[in-house]
């Protein structure tokens, strides 16, 4: 995990000397005139890269230790934990689903359609967050 | 027996079990991290639109109620602080107050997440009447170039922050729905909380670029 966070540190620094050229060069060559899509687009990109190495840093000091899979000598199974808890099947994504492409189709076609998708939307997305909160698997 | 590749039979206690870091909270911060490079753009449009058409720019920014949207901005940004305090209610697994309704300390994650929400709800509305206002000044989202860049940026980002109230509201149901409250409902409120740190973010470098740069 140290090593993502550095990973994404050297992408942060590539971004903001890019920024920096970028800009630099554009301005030269509009006669002193910034080119603002690729310097924001730059710099931001710049950011994102800040924003995932610190993320990744911090959580990697947080947890301390090092993953299995980031060890030369570790096996398959050293990284089969418990990670958190995933649905075996839903129906419930499939109706978000169906209800965002009504409602799309309202936008597109005629906006009376997207106010039958809206409900449709509603309780799917109420039936996806609640699935193992009520019935037979509730927690 | 060299060249074979199967896993081995007898347990190698080489890498010690370490507890993992949480897979929502690394996902929901990769995702927020293409939510970036999505508001770039929209910060692109409006300083192109800004280079190319800088009479219409100094025109219409007379027009922003600067002061008013500060306000708007602090009530967002005490929304985060009320959302941090209902994270570290959902760390120690306290979903629900323990004390009176105003014992501030005996609070859980869903009364902080419910004034959160209360404050997240405050800046919507004073979007609305902010945007009654300029298009009673003449700024709509079709009038020229300006009102499609205030709009397009300020809008996208009151519709996140309209997807952070929903959020908040399952949240909140979550820890009434639950029967006893644990990780899975903590790890919930602490990505929600990440997503309301980062429209907060947003908004202050929106708040500069729009209001205060201009």
């Amino acid at each position: 995990m140290r090593a993502n966070s550095i990973l994404f540190w050297i992408l942060a620094v590539f971004f903001a000397l890019s920024a920096a050229g970028y800009t630099f060069w554009a301005w030269i060559y509009y006669d002193g005139k910034i080119e603002w899509v690729g310097t924001v687009a730059l710099i931001l990109s710049a950011i994102l890269g800040v924003f995932l190495a610190f993320f990744l840093g911090r959580t990697a000091k947080g947890f301390g230790g090092v993953l299995p899979e980031d060890r030369l000598d570790a096996n398959i199974d050293d990284g089969d934990p418990e990670i958190g808890h995933f649905s075996p099947w839903s129906w419930w994504p499939f109706f978000l689903g169906g209800a965002v492409g009504i409602m799309a189709l309202g936008l597109a076609v005629g906006v009376w359609i997207a106010f039958i998708g809206v409900p449709i939307l509603l309780v799917a997305l109420v039936g996806w967050v609640y699935e193992y909160y009520r019935g037979y698997f509730a927690r | 027996m060299g060249c074979v590749t199967s896993t081995s039979i007898s347990p190698n206690s080489a890498a010690p079990v370490v507890s993992r870091p949480n897979v929502v909270a690394v996902g929901t911060i990769v995702w927020l991290g293409s939510e970036v490079m999505f508001f770039a753009g929209l910060f692109a449009i409006y300083f192109t639109l800004r280079s190319t058409s800088p009479g219409l720019w100094g025109a219409e920014t007379e027009k922003l109620n600067v002061s008013w949207a500060l306000g708007n901005t602090i009530i967002l940004v005490l929304s985060s602080v009320t959302c941090q305090f209902g994270v570290f209610a959902a760390e120690r697994l306290q979903g629900r107050k323990t004390g009176g309704a105003f014992n501030l300390a005996k609070w859980g994650m869903a009364e902080w997440f419910l004034l959160s929400y209360a404050l997240g709800a405050i800046f919507v509305c004073g979007q609305i009447v902010e945007y009654a206002n300029l298009v009673h000044d003449g700024v709509a989202i079709s009038s020229n170039a300006y009102g499609s860049a205030f709009y397009l940026t300020t809008g996208f980002h009151a519709m996140h922050v309209t997807g952070g109230l929903i959020a908040f509201l399952l949240t909140i149901g979550r820890a009434f729905a639950v029967k006893k409250f644990g990780h899975k409902e903590a790890t919930t409120a602490i990505v929600v909380s990440y997503y309301w740190h980062f429209v907060d973010v947003v908004w202050i470098g929106l708040f500069l670029v729009i209001y205060i740069l201009k």
